[in-house]
């Protein structure tokens, strides 16, 4: 028998909706698009047994215990399995469920050092970009110092970078466009903004960046179950770019995250917004660019919140098909193992997920060691850390324009 | 019980064996509807663990099942009296792949579209192509003798399978079949694709790679009337021609396919036929010529030849994924398999609606129209008080219509646990005590798989303990 629905007007634990817990038949399709079953083959790191586990909570009275929590935290929330469930189970949602049920009650007491470090990075630093950007001084010298534990897959961070802001051309009247530039990416990546804007501006964009309250967009928040919190930071940035021109976001995170403001904080306002979000990409290719032909061949990495959640990972290919020799890997847009914090908090899984990405990546070069493109700034600095030579989409159409370019 | 795991533990390693009840509670069931409880579950990564954990299963008097993916429709993975699942998906290696005499050999937990993708750039493919191909093992695959579309013109699995290395029910070894082409003595290979784990578990199978047609083409044609559908299907066989695949989709079905893929399959033809043709250029070219004329001899509305690979593929994504589809129209579904003689089909068809209508339920059709093996599925909400009285009640009647119009129980998803109890309506207290001796030659304890395939009562000594009625 498939499992019942409760009857008994049982309260149900997990902050789950039934039907679509119920909405799963248990086909199994999703099992080889789950880049945790494909490395482990255990029902219990797949999308199926997820939710199997999530019905036994609900529905069979089984304890919310610290199985059930490692089961859930294992999910990298690529949500690969979405695009692959032929039933549309929202996979997603359920698993954002579990992770808010579990952060209310969590079933082991979380050792204290995981709950101030918790605290201050989703609580104190990520709200606060000023706050980050002095925190990121401290680890840039920690950094020079060498006295980052070995395990912190830390980015090489630039002073260089972060003593220089963004200075978009300023508009006569109404920006053509926002740029979203966000927390850490802002922090450690500010060149990949520096070159977004760049070919935002070649394009003939007059560009603006988010006034006051453009933090951070709360995706992280909302991986990790933190639901109010993500809606406060969300409510923030929506007021922080008025008007109507289209808020361009160059990381597939963010960007999948503000897409969905319309769910996350349920009014006008939010859904007006997130009608205006646009990756980088997808706004890029409606533009004409001042492009050169490089002949060189790139492997673009498809970012899971772009293809499988935004489901716009294809302008990505287009785009950088005017300028260089594109080509894709062959395994159905497989996770790369980044996801958010997933790399820091499971690192074995991340790691074993990111060892067939890369013999992917391999695999679409051919002999040469590959260059990749990927959309996100998390894949960018997991897939760097295995020694990859990626770059973000806007850093490659930055090194192709055109040296001499009419004056716009 | 934490003998058995400890047990398991240190043959297999400290992290290849559980048992706590959540992890149990993912093992219950397949992608069918019955439900079971194992005893613990154990991922070996060899053939010797895989012996290593049948022994220890016997020792601690414990039946063993075998477990793939787990995407079986009639509960074969189904853990019966509390029996030790072995999880086959660490043994996913294409171990050898032979191209000069287009064998390979493969672990069983090789998913079967990956050995297709393995061997792609050879200009090779293994046949056999169930729906769930992206997701199912080549285990799983001999266990249920699994067909797919492309088996009309190709055979199903038995025809691929060329030798097995199989553990047994004693944890001994054996090997079946072998790589020569005609194997003196008796076809015991033959015997165990097909058998569901009741014989033992494959952990080395050797299959038969089929090159790639040089030109396949996909022809998408919809219908006003099932019937002129149905009859289109024996037009295009009658004509002479043998399509590598010829699939149909009734009206609801592809409503919430098209919903799902976004094809371009008619949202309001009361049937489409997918016909897929392969062979040289002009030969194809040729027959779709032919397949055309049958059709518009049959008043179909429209005809469309897919243009480049990637509208092939979505039409095909789009049929191998209807039985997931369903659920944009009802949380469940209770999925027959049943085969009818072609020219049958149309009036049995008008039974299997008939007989959902007097049950107040809704059916939907999707199945291999080329071989007759109908795949009628129920699709209903479990939560509706009752319901599944309704759905058993009618999932009998159609399948004994089926029977009665002198067709069999299973084309391809096996007997398992959900029709063995309907194996008497097709085969007699002889047969069934042949079929129940020959399992018995091979698993003379009855700890593989236990209770699947044949009923209880099927050896002529068990006869007492024979449900009332259950003969006919």
């Amino acid at each position: 028998m498939t499992t019942p629905a409760p009857t008994d007007g049982r309260v149900a634990l997990l902050h789950v909706d039934d039907d679509d817990l119920a909405a799963c038949v248990a086909c199994g399709l999703c099992l080889p698009h789950c880049p945790t079953y494909r490395v482990t083959g255990l029902e219990a790191a797949s999308p199926r047994g997820r939710i199997t586990a999530m019905r036994a909570v609900q529905w069979d009275g089984a304890a919310l215990d610290a199985t059930f929590a490692q089961y859930m935290e294992e999910c990298v929330q690529c949500r690969g399995c979405e695009a692959a469930c032929p039933s549309s189970v929202p996979f997603g949602r359920l698993m954002e469920g579990a992770r808010a049920t579990l952060q209310e009650q969590p079933p082991v007491k979380r050792s204290p050092l995981r709950g101030v470090a918790e605290w201050f990075g989703f609580r104190v630093l990520l709200p606060r970009h000023w706050l980050l950007l002095a925190f990121t001084w401290l680890l840039l010298v920690a950094q020079r110092l060498r006295i980052v534990p070995k395990g912190v897959a830390l980015p090489r961070l630039s002073a260089r970078s972060l003593v220089r802001p963004l200075r978009p051309a300023p508009a006569a009247g109404e920006v053509d466009a926002y740029l979203f530039t966000g927390c850490v990416m802002d922090a450690w990546q500010r060149d990949v903004h520096r070159a977004a804007l760049e070919v935002m501006e070649a394009g003939g964009a007059a560009v603006g960046l988010a006034g006051r309250g453009g933090d951070c967009c709360g995706a992280l928040h909302v991986h990790a179950g933190r639901i109010d919190e993500a809606r406060r930071l969300a409510t923030r940035v929506v007021a922080s770019m008025p008007g109507d021109a289209p808020v361009v976001v160059d990381s597939a995170g963010c960007g999948a995250a503000m897409k969905d403001y319309g769910h996350l904080i349920d009014t006008p306002e939010a859904r007006a917004f997130a009608a205006r979000v646009r990756d980088f990409a997808e706004w890029a290719r409606e533009r004409h660019l001042p492009l050169e032909l490089t002949g060189r061949r790139v492997v673009v990495q498809d970012p899971c919140h772009l293809r499988h959640v935004q489901r716009a990972a294809s302008f990505t290919h287009e785009v950088l098909a005017r300028a260089y020799d594109v080509t894709g890997t062959d395994d159905d847009g497989l996770c790369c193992g980044a996801g958010g914090v997933y790399a820091v908090v499971q690192p074995e899984l991340a790691g074993a997920i990111r060892a067939r990405k890369v013999e992917a990546l391999q695999r679409a070069a051919g002999d040469t060691a590959p260059l990749v493109a990927s959309a996100n700034p998390g894949c960018l600095m997991h897939l760097r850390g295995a020694g990859v030579d990626v770059r973000h989409p806007a850093e490659l159409l930055a090194a192709a324009l055109k040296k001499e370019r009419p004056p716009l | 019980m934490h003998d058995l795991v400890n047990d398991l533990r240190a043959a297999l390693g400290t992290d290849r064996a559980r048992a706590e009840p959540l992890e149990l509670a993912l093992y219950a069931r397949d992608a069918g509807v019955a439900r079971g409880r194992a005893a613990a579950v154990c991922w070996p990564s060899s053939t010797d663990d895989v012996a290593a954990a049948v022994r220890i299963a016997r020792r601690h008097g414990r039946p063993f099942v075998a477990r793939g993916s787990g995407t079986g429709l009639a509960g074969g993975a189904t853990p019966v009296g509390d029996p030790v699942v072995i999880v086959t998906t660490h043994m996913n290696r294409v171990l050898e792949v032979d191209t000069a005499n287009r064998v390979a050999w493969v672990e069983p937990g090789v998913l079967n579209l990956d050995l297709t993708r393995s061997v792609h750039h050879l200009g090779l493919h293994y046949a056999p192509d169930p729906s769930s191909q992206q997701a199912c093992t080549v285990g799983g695959n001999v266990a249920t003798n699994a067909g797919g579309p492309h088996c009309l013109a190709s055979g199903v699995t038995s025809t691929h399978v060329l030798a097995l290395d199989v553990v047994l029910a004693d944890g001994s070894l054996a090997r079946l079949g072998g790589l020569e082409p005609d194997q003196p003595g008796y076809d015991l290979r033959g015997c165990f694709v097909g058998s569901e784990g009741t014989m033992g578990i494959a952990t080395r199978i050797a299959v038969r790679l089929s090159p790639d047609p040089p030109a396949v083409r996909t022809l998408l044609l919809g219908f006003d009337s099932v019937d002129d559908a149905a009859a289109t299907v024996s037009g295009i066989i009658a004509a002479g021609i043998v399509p590598a695949a010829l699939e149909m989709m009734d009206a609801l079905i592809t409503r919430a396919v098209e919903d799902f893929v976004g094809a371009g399959f008619p949202r309001d033809a009361a049937a489409v036929l997918l016909v897929e043709l392969d062979g040289l250029p002009d030969g194809v070219d040729a027959q779709i010529g032919a397949v055309r004329a049958v059709a518009s001899e049959r008043s179909a509305r429209t005809v469309r030849v897919a243009a480049d690979e990637a509208e092939r593929a979505l039409l095909w994504k789009g049929r191998k994924s209807a039985f997931g589809a369903i659920a944009r129209i009802a949380p469940d579904y209770y999925l027959h398999d049943a085969v009818v003689p072609r020219t049958r089909l149309v009036d049995v068809l008008e039974q299997v609606y008939a007989i959902a209508g007097e049950h107040r339920l809704t059916v939907m059709n999707v199945f291999h129209a080329g071989d007759g093996n109908l795949h009628p599925l129920i699709v209903f909400d479990a939560r509706e008080p009752g319901i599944w009285d309704r759905v058993h009640a009618a999932g009998d009647e159609i399948l004994r219509a089926c029977v009665e119009a002198g067709g069999v129980l299973s084309g391809e998803h096996g007997i398992g646990l959900e029709k063995r109890e309907a194996m008497p309506w097709i085969f007699s207290a002889d047969d069934l005590d042949a079929q129940a001796r020959l399992r018995d030659a091979f698993d003379p304890t009855g700890a593989a798989n236990p209770q699947k395939v044949l009923p209880a009562g099927s050896r002529c000594g068990e006869a007492t303990r024979v449900p009332e009625g259950a003969w006919i």
